[in-house]
C-alpha cells in the first residue's frame, strides 16, 4: 500500500488525506466555531464523541497516518518542488490539528461542566456522623463538683451502700430513738442492715482510714423511704464534704461552701448560713444561696424569697470525731452535705425529678 | 407550727413587724416558711428544729424574740381561781410505772358550765388551725399552744372509783379514743386508768368515755410528764400523731407541769365558772437530775472564729435562761433551763451564743491549703469509660438499686456473684417502698431492659444505653453483703444516627462487642477474650462469655434470648452485655512502652480457606501462632463469607499474614515457602480447603 501510494503524486495523496479528514470530521464540525453545539449533549454522549475524536486524531495524525507518511517522504521529493510540498503538508496538518483541538477543547469543557453538574451534591443534607451519646445530668454535675473540690485540695471517697447501724447512725451521733432510724424513713434488709441514708457514713470510714487531718468529699447514692413524686425519689445522689484539721472554724466552712457555690452558679452568688439542727454537727447551719435566676429579687425558682435552700452543714460533733478515732481536743472540722439531684433540678429547672431515673433518651439527650 | 403575731406581741411587746420577725427568727434558726395576714393578725408558720420542743409554743418563740430585741417576756396572767377544798380529799393519783411517767399532777374544778368558748378564744384557736370544741377542751388546747405543756380534762364523774392510776396497759386491753377508734393496746403502752379501765392513752389522746360533754360538771385537769421514747413508740405503733404526742415525744418541760395546770384552772374558772381545789395532787417521786456543763468561753472563737465579748456571752446565756457562774476566767459552770433539753454539752452552748450573736458575723475564708486533691484512680478510669461510650453513641442511664423478685432466675449473674445456690444470693429489703421491688439488684440488666422498654414504648426504636453502678449479693452469714461495681450495655435498632446522609444499618452483635472493646481499651484494660458460651438470658449461638487475658471470666455479651425479649414485648433484636467492673479495674493495667519502629518492610500474603462453620477465628489464629513460622508477625481477619457457592456447613475465611524480618528485606521465595507451610498445617488441622 505504502509502495503504491509512494508512486502516486505526493500532492494528490496529501489532498486526498485532507479531503478524507474533512469528510470524517464533518460530524464534529458542530463543536467548532463560535456557536459550538455542545449544549444538550448528555455526558455519556459527549464522552463517546470525545473517544471518537481521539480515534480520528490517531487515524489522521498518528504515526501510521497518510500525512505522517507524506512527511517522511518530503526528503524524497525533487529538490525544486520540495519546499512547496513541505509547506503543503504542514499547512494541511495544521488545519487538521486546529480543527480537532477546537472540537476537543469544546468537548472537554462541556464534559467537565456536565460532570461537575452531575456530581454536585445537596450540601444541606445532614452530615454523616456516628450517633453521639449523652452523659446523665447527675454525672455531669457530680463530675463538676468533684473537679472543684479536687482543685481545693480534697480527695474523692466512697464506700458501702449497705451499711451497719454503726456507720449509718451511731457513729453520726444519731440517738437510738431518732425518727431517721425508723423503718418508715430508712430502708433495711431482712438481715437488719441499713441502706445508707446519707453519704456522711463515708466521713467515718475516711477518718478511720486516713486519720486526721483529712479533706474529702463523698458523692454517692443514698436511700430514703420516700414514695416517688415530682419532688421525691426513694434513691438520690448526695455529696458530703469533710475537712478536719487543727484550727478549723466555721469561717472555713462558710468560705468553702461560698466558693463552691460561686463556682457552680456564678461569681455574684451570695451564700447565707442559718442556725439549724443536725445530730452530727454542733454548731449546725443550713445554707442558702442567692437565686441564680432572679439574682435575689424573687421568682418562681426561689419561691419569691430570693434565696434557694441547698444543704446542711456545721462543725463536726465531738462524738462523731471520737467515733472515728480523732482527738476532738486537737482537731476540729466542718462537714456539709447537699443533694446532687436537687442541684440538677435547680440548674436545669426540672419540674419532675422522677425523670432522672426513667432514662428516657429524649430527656437524656438534652444534656451535655 | 403556726404562731399568732398578736399573741406573740402580748407575750413580748415586740416592735418588729411580722416580716421583720420572719427574717430575724430565720436567722436564729427558726425558719419561717410563710407569713399569712389574717384579719388584723398575721400567722407565722415556724419550722421548729426537731431538737427544740421548747419552741412548740407561743411562749417558746417569745423567749427567742425577747432575746432578739433585748427585751423581756410578759408572762400571761389570769385572775386567781376561786378555790375550795384539797384535791387529795376528793381523788387520788397512783403512778405504777414511774419509768414511763416521772410526774403526774391532778387538780379538780367543780361546778363548771360547759358551753362554747367566747369569741376571742375561738378566734385565736381557729387562726392557728385548731378546731374549737367547748370551753374546757379549748382552754386546755389554748394553754398547750401558749406554754407548750399538753393538758387533758376528764369528766370526773365518769372516772370509776374517782381515781387516777397511771400504769402499763394489759396486753389486749381496749380503749376507744376521742377520735372514735377502738384501739387494742399492748403491755408496753402506758395508759391513764381509773379504778377499772384505761381512760386515756398517756400523752397521746383521751378516751371517749370520759370526754367532756354538755352534762359534765366536775373536771379533772391532768398535767404530767411522760417518757419521750414511750410516747413515741406507742404513737408510732398505733399510727397516731397528736399535738400532745408531738410535744411529749420530743421532750416537754417537767418543771412547767404545775404552772401550766394553774394557768388552765384559772382560765376555766374565769370562762366556764366553777370552783377549783386549792391545790393539786402532784406525784413526782424522784426529781429529774440537773444538768451542769463546764463551758470554756474561748471555745466560741475556736469553733466559730467569732470574737464575742464576755459580757455579750453572758447576756445571751441569761436571755436564754441559762444560769452561769465563773469557776475561773477560763471555765464557767452553766445550768440550762429545764425546757432546753437539747443543751447537753459545751458545743451546744457555743451554738447558742453564735446563733444569737449572728452567723452572718462569721468571716468567710478558705482553710489554709496543705494537701493536694485527688480523684480516685478508679474514678479516673470510669470517667474514660463514660466518655468513650458517649462517643460511641451510648446514653447514660441511672436506675433504682432495687428490682423485683420476678427477675430472680431470669439472668445469669456475673461470675463473682454466680453461685450454685441462687436462693441465697439475694439481698432482700424488709421495708420496700415500691412493694414489688424487694431485691437489691444483683444485676444491672433488668434496669436497662426497663429503660429500653420505656423508650420503645415512646416511639424511639434506636436505643443505646449504658449504666454503671453497684450490684449486691449475700456473702457468708455474719459478713456484710458483697457490693461490686458493674457495667451494663444495651443496644438495639439502627447502628448509626437516623435521618442523615447515610444508609441505616441494624445493630448487631459486633456493634456491641466493638463498643465494649473500645471502651475497655480507653481504660487501658484488655485485650478481652470472648468465648462461645451458654448464658441463661442470651440467645444460643449469639452469646459469648467475656474473659480477661488470663482467662478469668468477668461477664457476658450477646443477643437477648427470645424468652426474655418476649416477656418485655421487644419486637426487634436486642443486644446486652454486663461485666464486673470491680474485677476489671483490679486487673493489671497494660504497660505503655515504646517499641522500635520496623527497619525493614513487611510482606503480607492473603489466604482464603473453606472451613467448618463451627471453627472460630480464635482457633485459626491460635493455630497460626502455634506454628511459630519464622518471621511471621501475626494474622488478621480480612473477611468471612458464607452463602451461595459454599456448602451450608462451611464458610470462607480470608486471613492476612504479615512477614517481616528485623535483619533484612525478605525475598519473595522465602515468604512463599513460609506461607505454604502455614497453609498446609491449617488445611491439615481443620480439614479445610483453599478457596
Amino acid at each position: 500500500m505504502a509502495e503504491s501510494q509512494s508512486q502516486e503524486d505526493p500532492r494528490t495523496q496529501v489532498e486526498a488525506a485532507s479531503k478524507a479528514f474533512e469528510h470524517e470530521f464533518e460530524r464534529f464540525a458542530r463543536f467548532t466555531g463560535q456557536s459550538a453545539a455542545v449544549h444538550g449533549l448528555t455526558l455519556d454522549h459527549a464522552e463517546s464523541e470525545q473517544r471518537a475524536l481521539a480515534e480520528l486524531r490517531t487515524r489522521h495524525l498518528g504515526k501510521k497516518s497518510v500525512l505522517a507518511n507524506c512527511k517522511k517522504s518530503i526528503g524524497r521529493v525533487a529538490t525544486e518542488g520540495r519546499a512547496a510540498f513541505g509547506q503543503l503538508v504542514q499547512s494541511r496538518e495544521a488545519e487538521i490539528v486546529s480543527a480537532i483541538e477546537q472540537a476537543e477543547t469544546k468537548l472537554k469543557d462541556h464534559i467537565q461542566s456536565a460532570r461537575t453538574l452531575r456530581e454536585s451534591i445537596d450540601v444541606t443534607l445532614p452530615g454523616r456522623r456516628p450517633r453521639r451519646g449523652h452523659l446523665h445530668p447527675i454525672t455531669l454535675v457530680r463530675e463538676r463538683l468533684e473537679d472543684i473540690f479536687v482543685a481545693l485540695g480534697y480527695a474523692i471517697e466512697d464506700d458501702r451502700e449497705i451499711e451497719t447501724d454503726f456507720y449509718n447512725f451511731d457513729a453520726l451521733n444519731i440517738p437510738p430513738n431518732h425518727p431517721a432510724r425508723a423503718s418508715q424513713d430508712t430502708f433495711y434488709t431482712i438481715e437488719g442492715l441499713a441502706l445508707r441514708s446519707q453519704t456522711s457514713t463515708v466521713q467515718i470510714h475516711a477518718m478511720q482510714r486516713r486519720g486526721a487531718p483529712v479533706r474529702m468529699i463523698a458523692p454517692g447514692r443514698v436511700f430514703r423511704r420516700d414514695t416517688p413524686d415530682p419532688t421525691h425519689n426513694p434513691m438520690f445522689f448526695q455529696v458530703e464534704g469533710l475537712c478536719v484539721d487543727r484550727g478549723i472554724t466555721m469561717a472555713h466552712l462558710k468560705g468553702t461552701v461560698a466558693e463552691l457555690l460561686r463556682r457552680m452558679f456564678g461569681s455574684k452568688t451570695v451564700t447565707r448560713f442559718r442556725p439549724s439542727y443536725f445530730p452530727f454537727t454542733e454548731p449546725s447551719a443550713e445554707f442558702d444561696f442567692s437565686c441564680f435566676k432572679c439574682g435575689g429579687s424573687g421568682c418562681r425558682i426561689c419561691k419569691n424569697s430570693g434565696w434557694i435552700e441547698l444543704g446542711g452543714s456545721g462543725m463536726v460533733h465531738p462524738n462523731v470525731l471520737r467515733a472515728a478515732g480523732v482527738d476532738s481536743d486537737e482537731f476540729s472540722g466542718f462537714a456539709f452535705g447537699f443533694g446532687i439531684d436537687r442541684m440538677v433540678g435547680l440548674m436545669y429547672e426540672l419540674d419532675d425529678i422522677r425523670l432522672l431515673f426513667e432514662n428516657d433518651v429524649r430527656f437524656l439527650e438534652q444534656f451535655d | 407550727m403556726l404562731i399568732s403575731y398578736n399573741w406573740l406581741r402580748e407575750l413580748t411587746g415586740t416592735s418588729l413587724t411580722p416580716l421583720e420577725l420572719r427574717e430575724r427568727l430565720t436567722m436564729v434558726g427558726l425558719a419561717i416558711d410563710a407569713v399569712e395576714e389574717k384579719d388584723s393578725d398575721a400567722v407565722l408558720d415556724v419550722e421548729v428544729p426537731s431538737n427544740r420542743p421548747d419552741c412548740l409554743s407561743h411562749m417558746g418563740i417569745a423567749r427567742e424574740v425577747a432575746l432578739i430585741e433585748s427585751g423581756k417576756i410578759r408572762p400571761p396572767s389570769s385572775k386567781p381561781a376561786s378555790a375550795e377544798g384539797r384535791a387529795a380529799d376528793l381523788t387520788s393519783v397512783e403512778i405504777r410505772d414511774t419509768d414511763l411517767c416521772p410526774r403526774y399532777a391532778a387538780r379538780l374544778v367543780r361546778d363548771v358550765n360547759i358551753a362554747p368558748s367566747p369569741a376571742w378564744l375561738t378566734k385565736r384557736l381557729e387562726e392557728i388551725g385548731q378546731r374549737p370544741i367547748n370551753n374546757v377542751a379549748d382552754i386546755t388546747n389554748y394553754v398547750l399552744h401558749e406554754l407548750g405543756q399538753p393538758l387533758h380534762a376528764f369528766d370526773f364523774a365518769k372516772l370509776s372509783g374517782q381515781r387516777i392510776v397511771v400504769r402499763r396497759a394489759n396486753a389486749g386491753e381496749k380503749l376507744k379514743t376521742l377520735d372514735g377508734v377502738e384501739r387494742t393496746l399492748d403491755a408496753k403502752m402506758l395508759v391513764i386508768a381509773d379504778a377499772e379501765r384505761p381512760v386515756a392513752l398517756a400523752g397521746i389522746m383521751g378516751g371517749e368515755d370520759s370526754e367532756i360533754s354538755i352534762q359534765t360538771t366536775d373536771v379533772l385537769i391532768e398535767s404530767a410528764y411522760f417518757n419521750p421514747d414511750a410516747v413515741r413508740r406507742t404513737a408510732r405503733k398505733l399510727g397516731m400523731d397528736t399535738e400532745a404526742s408531738r410535744r411529749f415525744e420530743r421532750g416537754a418541760d417537767y418543771e412547767d407541769v404545775l404552772r401550766a395546770q394553774n394557768r388552765c384552772v384559772e382560765l376555766i374558772c374565769e370562762i366556764a365558772g366553777g370552783v377549783a381545789t386549792e391545790d393539786a395532787i402532784d406525784v413526782y417521786p424522784s426529781p429529774m437530775p440537773t444538768r451542769r456543763i463546764a463551758f470554756r468561753p474561748a471555745r466560741v472563737e475556736n469553733l466559730t472564729s467569732l470574737n464575742v465579748a464576755e459580757t455579750d456571752m453572758k447576756f445571751i446565756l441569761t436571755g436564754l435562761g441559762i444560769a452561769h457562774t465563773e469557776e475561773s476566767s477560763a471555765v464557767w459552770k452553766c445550768v440550762p433551763p429545764t425546757w432546753r433539753i437539747d443543751i447537753e454539752r459545751e458545743e451546744d452552748l457555743v451554738e447558742e451564743i453564735a446563733r444569737h450573736f449572728g452567723y452572718d458575723k462569721i468571716d468567710s475564708e478558705l482553710p489554709p491549703s496543705n494537701q493536694s486533691g485527688e480523684l480516685q484512680p478508679r474514678e479516673l478510669k470510669i470517667r474514660k469509660l463514660r466518655r468513650t461510650l458517649q462517643t460511641l453513641g451510648f446514653d447514660e442511664a441511672i436506675n433504682f438499686s432495687f428490682i423485683e423478685a420476678a427477675h430472680d432466675n431470669q439472668f445469669e449473674l456475673i461470675p463473682e456473684l454466680n453461685t450454685e445456690d441462687p436462693e441465697h444470693v439475694f439481698i432482700t429489703l424488709k421495708n420496700p417502698i415500691i412493694e414489688s421491688e424487694v431485691r437489691m439488684r444483683p444485676t444491672l440488666i433488668p434496669g436497662v431492659l426497663n429503660s429500653l422498654r420505656h423508650n420503645l414504648n415512646h416511639g424511639v426504636r434506636s436505643v443505646r444505653l449504658f449504666e454503671t453502678g453497684r450490684i449486691f449479693a449475700k456473702l457468708n452469714s455474719g459478713e456484710l453483703p458483697n457490693e461490686r461495681e458493674a457495667l451494663s450495655l444495651i443496644a438495639t435498632g439502627g447502628a448509626g444516627e437516623e435521618n442523615r446522609a447515610q444508609a441505616l444499618r441494624e445493630t448487631d452483635f459486633y456493634d456491641l462487642k466493638g463498643s465494649l472493646e473500645a471502651a475497655l481499651a480507653a481504660m487501658n484494660r484488655g485485650p478481652l477474650r470472648f468465648t462461645k458460651a451458654q448464658v441463661k438470658h442470651l440467645r444460643e449461638g449469639q452469646s459469648a462469655r467475656i474473659l480477661l487475658a488470663d482467662g478469668t471470666p468477668i461477664g457476658s455479651l450477646g443477643r437477648l434470648a427470645e424468652s426474655v425479649s418476649d416477656a418485655y414485648k421487644f419486637r426487634q433484636p436486642v443486644y446486652v452485655a454486663e461485666l464486673d467492673l470491680t474485677r476489671l479495674l483490679a486487673a493489671e493495667e497494660l504497660p505503655v512502652q515504646y517499641a522500635p519502629l520496623p527497619r525493614y518492610p513487611s510482606v503480607v500474603r492473603d489466604l482464603t480457606i473453606l472451613v467448618d462453620r463451627q471453627i472460630t477465628l480464635e482457633e485459626l489464629l491460635r493455630t497460626i501462632e502455634e506454628q511459630q513460622v519464622d518471621d511471621c508477625r501475626g494474622a488478621q481477619l480480612v473477611g468471612t463469607y458464607e452463602g451461595a457457592n459454599i456448602p451450608e456447613d462451611r464458610r470462607a475465611v480470608t486471613l492476612r499474614i504479615e512477614y517481616r524480618s528485623d535483619e533484612r528485606t525478605l525475598r519473595d521465595e522465602e515468604v512463599e515457602e513460609r506461607q505454604r507451610g502455614l497453609i498446609e498445617s491449617l488445611l491439615r488441622q481443620y480439614s479445610a480447603q483453599l478457596h
